[in-house]
């Protein structure tokens, strides 16, 4: 471990009775001044970067506050802005960066740290900064100065900030006099150097008799006990201005208060231009208000958080078919704010980790589960473990669901869908036993933060570097105790576009809902052998299967939270069907006869043996489910200007009434079906056709296909092994990486599902196992027992939709679909030459190299927007330009 | 069947068969032509008010045993030649039941994936308003057949009877049991194949309390078949499978698969394949056990010339249409596997429609033993006269039920003076 006791490597202030008072400047010092004036820090700070250029010290000012600049241009001296506005963490990342470019012994003079208050609204941003750019700067060895101003921050910002720095100096004004006052200086001790000392242009003057002492810090602005010291942040300011004026009735739109209105907003809800707009006009100051004292710590409460209240606001305040103050369940959520993640991140060491990793853009998922560890084992502040506690006695035994809410999460062009985590909260047991729960479930969602699937996402995205705060959005669990469970009745998630139209009937601007009994889980994953209820908003009775296929592709499992056993779990849908008691049960299910559907006209008597299947078909036809959900999505639509996805849960009272939990609203990404303007060539010749689609998703050409890893569903369906099934899927990322460099694109083709959670149904395979891929081919052979089924609507689903992954089903065993058997069967395998130690899965995985399969030719996916018709071929036409 | 016309393999089927009792080329020209055709056009509202024109058909192929019988199909991809070939199919198949009934098939080109209840319910009633001329229950009565059931049955009867001006049971079958639907249809098929079976293991000297079983494919068919095999034979369910793999118990269960149990897991997880206390296998590794029965109850061609040789069953039992390519069948008659094939095999279904007929006629209703001790005689002869035949022609158990079947109706014809 580092020790100053050294004194051999002093560096000089510029300012020698300073160098007396604090015995020398030590490498690894951060100086912070405290002043009243602004004007006070240029004295210093300029004396400090004069003396360092003339001892040939590299000098650094780091300008990124609004007021006047502390140094001017010197020679020797490197003068760096950097732009707060993005964030504390794209901030603190380019610090660090700076930091690292410049080396050991550099010295720092940076703007006022109090101007990013101004930028950020709180002080606990402010501190997480000084607290993780301090001891970097320490550990290298170099100097930095820093200013605060008085009175302007928290007891607890300056308190870590006193805790963590190696000098604090106060400089105050008494009487047009400058005092200077050493607070802290580390591992260096002198009988004066804690006094007051009058600065005059020779020497500075120790007060040290006990009546100038008292005359003088009396009458100082400065107030003795950092207790009385009241944050001026504007997280706080904002709030209790507000608040004042809320309580007085002062509530006029006059410009004061839409100014402090929008302010609060920015505050909780974001800077994205839309969410100001819809945030200003959807959401009155009773709801700010309310939303700012349900916020658990301070910042933002997050993407999700913010398009939930905002689909609220929207929906209880325009007219239309439906009033849906009758309509929409209350909510009762809590916020965890932005800045506790940073906050945890700071004090249990993972900042850092955290940085290297956003930057990296990828980890394994083994590495991961050791950062998980990390974060399970890391603590909160006091002060934020008494307001979860009050959260937790606030909602009793209620289950609870703790989402992750991101300020890039459900933004406007990246939905983030699924990749970070939401944990169920059984909520049963001790207070102190739930609130370790609800520990755990936080520090899962905030490890979820940096896991590789969210890694790889943020990387193609572009957003390593840009300002991820995790805030966390707490919401009771909707939904009604039946016997040892608890579960809502209907859950879901509904898009104002139809991607799933399976016939030209159904109108693709009317939206969809992709349905299911029990908790939503089961409607946002890709679950295998379970299929929720589709239902097309301009013909919900229509669904792609009929007669016997009804029955088998239906919903049989449901997700519930075990009250008993104080867990989530997925069980058998006839658990609960049985004794025909679950309210409204008659809506939901259909008889099921010979393997033909029939649907009740009353419930039948508790004794009979039926076999019921989860329809909704009496949901359907019998109550305003879907055209309340149809009006909603429209609604929303309208206010967002764009498509959008929700997330919901409903349940339908004894008169029929649908009431909707409303718990989620994004902006959907809708796949350029209309704008992509390319067909399929009529004549193609037979050899050159590797196969054909006729339910292509998303269209467009994908060319310059090197690479095409294959794996044949029949050889799939035969490894006798779990482990290796399980092991084909991280083989796949790896050649996902591997040839992510490459020149040329890559498709992957495989058995069934890819992403499957049913390894038997499909390669198992995260976002991060797929993401360099253009094109994405699931084969159904039903011999070998895999069925495609695109899962519309899942988090999958979205990945592939944003990520501009072409999406294939093909049939080969329909004869329309021209599978080229033999291409594939009589490639070359060179598997064995990208990953060498993969012999084992040689005879499972066969990467084609496509120029070298076809005589130099790439291959090429055409797929039509007009009729989802797709043709995948060997393009000669490259070659033919090449000879020509 | 897309590529080849399946119409086309109906007649080399005839022309085969006619090969091997001489038959004269003018009664093999008459076998291969349908007797009558009806072409219609229907006009459906749609839901949004507007008006759809649907194409149909109804096909009565050879009528020279009694009224047609045989299912009507709602598919997009329908053709005439579809549905003349499966009339004629219907025609061998009742025949071979010895049913007094002849055979036909109706179809309509639509996807009822597109279409509501209320338009699939006007759809249904404009086809037999378009028919009505042409069916009825003493000229011709469809069945449900792919995507129809019983509930369309049900719209058909009612529109019949609505034009008939009274109750009209007896012009369709396949109704449900509350609109004279007979008992005991449920598993009507899977005990007619049981039925079959029984006869087979009795010629073999295949004692069936000790015999073991394999099924291939556990829809409803499937899972009533092993069932039966259970309850009335005490056999013991070794494996079974469907589309997303199989199971099979261990070589010390003594009791085997509880076709209950199975049928319940698969109900609740939709699929048998990770069924608790069992091994996992392939579909194709199923068709390759050593049991003494093999009843394929899913997917056509999945027994072919690559597998055949494998095989280990003693009999096949073809409860699905088309299990066995004609590669595998000479493959598998040169080992002596006893195969029942699929058109005695999987006959009892149309056997319980004659006699939801016999019973709308009689306006009474059987009970479930009545119906399965009749669809019992009806099997039982059926197997034997297949048999015999087989032994009488040495030809295998598949060509003798042809023959038996395609006897039977130039008979009828003769009899009636056509010939």
């Amino acid at each position: 471990m580092k020790t100053q006791e050294v004194l051999t490597d002093i560096y000089r202030s510029g300012l020698p009775q300073l160098d007396y008072l604090l015995q020398g400047l030590l490498p690894g010092d951060n100086v912070v001044l405290q002043v009243d004036h602004l004007g006070d820090y240029p004295y210093f700070a300029g004396a400090f970067i004069e003396q360092s250029i003339k001892d040939g010290h590299k000098c650094v000012y780091l300008s990124f506050a609004a007021h006047s600049p502390i140094l001017k241009p010197v020679k020797g001296l490197e003068i760096i802005r950097i732009d707060p506005s993005p964030g504390f963490d794209y901030f603190s990342a380019e610090v660090h960066r700076i930091i690292k470019e410049h080396g050991r012994k550099c010295c720092y003079v940076f703007d006022s740290l109090s101007d990013l208050v101004d930028e950020w609204a709180t002080d606990e941003l402010l501190a997480n900064f000084f607290q993780v750019t301090c001891p970097y700067l320490f550990q290298i060895d170099a100097i930095a100065y820093f200013a605060l101003r008085r009175g302007q921050h928290g007891n607890s910002a300056i308190s870590r900030i006193r805790e963590t720095t190696q000098i604090l100096i106060d400089i105050f004004c008494v009487e047009k006099n400058t005092y200077i006052q050493p607070l802290k200086v580390s591992g260096r001790y002198s009988g004066q150097m804690f006094l007051p000392h009058l600065i005059t242009a020779d020497i500075w003057v120790p007060v040290t008799r006990s009546g100038d002492a008292a005359r003088l810090l009396s009458s100082a602005v400065k107030q003795p006990l950092s207790i009385r010291n009241e944050s001026i942040a504007p997280w706080d300011s904002v709030y209790r201005k507000l608040l004042e004026h809320y309580e007085t009735g002062n509530i006029s739109e006059g410009d004061q208060i839409s100014d402090l209105k929008e302010a609060l907003s920015r505050m909780l809800i974001g800077n994205h231009k839309k969410l100001v707009e819809l945030s200003n006009r959807y959401l009155t100051l009773a709801n700010l208000l309310q939303i700012r004292q349900r916020v658990i710590g301070s910042g933002r409460i997050g993407g999700k958080s913010a398009g939930m209240l905002l689909a609220r606001g929207v929906l209880n305040s325009t007219k239309g078919n439906f009033d849906y103050s009758n309509i929409l369940e209350e909510h009762d959520s809590f916020y965890i704010g932005s800045d506790v993640f940073f906050t945890f991140l700071v004090n249990n060491d993972l900042f850092l980790d955290r940085l290297e990793l956003n930057k990296k853009g990828s980890l394994s998922w083994d590495e991961f589960n050791k950062l998980e560890q990390r974060f399970l084992e890391g603590s909160f502040k006091d002060e934020i473990l008494e307001q979860l506690r009050d959260m937790i006695d606030y909602y009793g035994q209620a289950p609870i669901i703790v989402r992750s809410s991101s300020l890039l999460e459900d933004g406007f062009t990246d939905a983030f869908a699924g990749k970070y985590r939401s944990e169920f909260c059984a909520n049963q047991g001790s207070p102190e036993s739930r609130l370790n729960e609800l520990l755990k479930a936080i520090k899962l969602v905030y490890a979820s933060a940096l896991n590789p699937d969210a890694l790889a996402y943020r990387k193609k995205r572009g957003f390593s570097e840009g300002d991820e705060q995790m805030a966390i959005l707490v919401q009771r669990v909707s939904g009604i105790p039946y016997r040892q469970y608890f579960l809502p009745a209907l859950a879901g998630v509904a898009f104002s576009r139809n991607l799933f139209a399976w016939t030209g009937r159904i109108d693709s601007q009317k939206g969809m809902l992709r349905l299911v009994f029990g908790m939503g889980t089961r409607a946002v994953n890709r679950v295998s052998g379970d299929y929720p209820r589709m239902i097309a908003v301009s013909h919900p009775t229509l669904r792609p299967e009929t007669a016997t296929e009804i029955s088998k592709y239906s919903q049989r499992m449901v997700d519930v939270i075990d009250i008993s056993d104080n867990d989530f779990k997925t069980i058998t849908f006839d658990k609960i069907s049985t004794d025909f008691d679950f309210p409204s049960i008659d809506l939901f299910v259909s008889d099921v006869s010979d393997g033909f559907v029939k649907d009740w006209l009353v419930k039948p008597a508790r004794d009979m043996k039926n076999i019921l299947v989860l329809t909704f078909n009496n949901l359907i036809n019998q109550t305003d489910m879907v055209e309340i959900m149809g009006d909603i999505l429209n609604r929303l639509e309208k206010a967002w200007e764009q498509p959008v996805d929700i997330e919901f849960t409903a349940y339908v009272d004894s008169d029929k009434n649908v009431k909707i939990n409303l718990l989620q609203c994004r902006s959907l990404h809708v796949p350029s079906l209309g704008g992509v303007c390319v067909s399929i060539p009529k004549i193609m010749p037979k050899e050159q056709v590797l196969f054909r689609s006729d339910r292509a998703i998303n269209a467009g050409m994908v060319d310059n296909i090197g690479y095409i890893v294959y794996i044949d569903p029949k050889i799939y369906a035969e490894i006798p092994d779990i482990e290796t099934k399980k092991t084909i899927g991280r083989v796949i990322g790896k050649l996902n990486k591997i040839l992510a460099g490459r020149e040329n694109k890559v498709m992957l083709i495989g058995p069934g599902r890819w992403g499957s959670t049913n390894i038997e149904l499909g390669v198992n395979v995260g976002y991060a196992d797929i993401d360099n891929t253009s094109v994405l081919v699931e084969v159904a052979r039903e011999k070998a027992g895999q069925r495609p089924e695109v899962s519309y609507g899942t988090h999958f689903f979205q990945d592939l939709i944003e990520s501009n992954i072409l999406y294939l089903p093909v049939y080969p065993d329909d004869e329309k679909s021209d599978f080229n058997s033999d291409f594939f069967r009589s490639s070359e395998n060179v598997l064995l030459k990208l990953l060498p130690d993969m012999a084992k899965f040689e005879k499972y995985i066969k990467a084609i190299d496509v120029p070298l399969s076809a005589n130099g030719a790439l291959a090429k996916v055409i797929a039509d927007p007009q009729n989802r018709n797709a043709i995948c071929v060997i393009d000669r036409s490259g070659l033919s330009n090449i000879n020509k | 069947m897309s590529g080849i016309n399946p119409f086309e393999v109906a007649k080399q089927q005839i022309d085969a068969c006619a090969k091997i009792i001489n038959l004269p080329p003018n009664v093999t020209t008459m076998l291969k032509t349908p007797m009558r055709e009806l072409h219609v056009s229907l006009p459906v509202k749609m839901d949004d008010g507007s008006v759809k024109v649907f194409q149909g058909f109804r096909v009565q192929y050879n009528d020279a045993r009694g009224p047609a019988k045989g299912g009507i199909r709602f598919h997009p991809d329908e053709t005439i030649d579809t549905v003349r070939a499966l009339s004629s199919w219907m025609t061998w198949k009742t025949a071979l039941l010895d049913l007094p009934l002849g055979g036909g098939k109706g179809g309509v080109i639509c996807n009822p994936k597109e279409l509501s209840n209320s338009e699939l319910e006007r759809l249904s009633r404009a086809y037999i308003r378009a028919i009505y001329q042409f069916v009825g229950p003493e000229r011709d009565v469809p069945a449900p057949d792919v995507y129809t059931t019983p509930q369309i049955m049900a719209w058909m009867m009612d529109e019949y009877s609505a034009i008939a001006g009274k109750t009209q049971f007896g012009v369709i079958t396949g109704k449900p049991l509350a609109l004279g639907g007979s008992p005991g249809r449920g598993d009507a098929t899977a005990r007619g194949g049981m039925i079959t079976i029984r006869e087979a293991a009795n010629t073999f000297g295949i004692d069936l309390s000790k015999a073991t079983v394999a099924i291939q494919g556990y829809g409803n068919a499937g899972y009533h078949a092993a069932r039966l095999c259970k309850e009335l034979f005490g056999s013991k369910i070794i494996a079974v499978c469907d589309s997303k793999g199989g199971v099979c118990c261990t070589c010390d269960d003594v009791s085997g698969i509880d076709p209950g149990t199975a049928y319940e897991y698969k109900n609740t997880t939709s699929s048998v394949c990770n069924l608790p206390g069992m091994l996992q296998i392939s579909g194709d590794e199923l068709l390759e056990l050593d049991v003494d029965i093999l009843i394929p109850a899913a997917v056509e061609n999945c027994i072919t010339d690559k597998n055949a040789g494998k095989i280990k069953a003693k009999i096949i039992a073809e409860l699905s249409n088309g299990p066995t390519t004609p590669e595998a069948d000479d493959i598998l008659y040169k080992n002596g596997v006893h195969i029942i094939p699929d058109f005695l095999c999987n006959a009892g279904g149309v056997t319980v429609s004659y006699f939801e007929m016999v019973q709308n006629f009689y306006m009474h209703t059987w009970t479930e033993d009545e119906v399965r001790e009749k669809l019992d005689n009806k099997m039982t002869s059926a197997y034997h006269s297949v048999l015999e035949t087989s032994k009488e022609y040495k030809i295998n158990m598949r060509q003798a039920a042809y023959v038996r079947a395609v006897e039977r109706v130039v008979e009828a014809m003769k009899l009636r003076g056509w010939i």
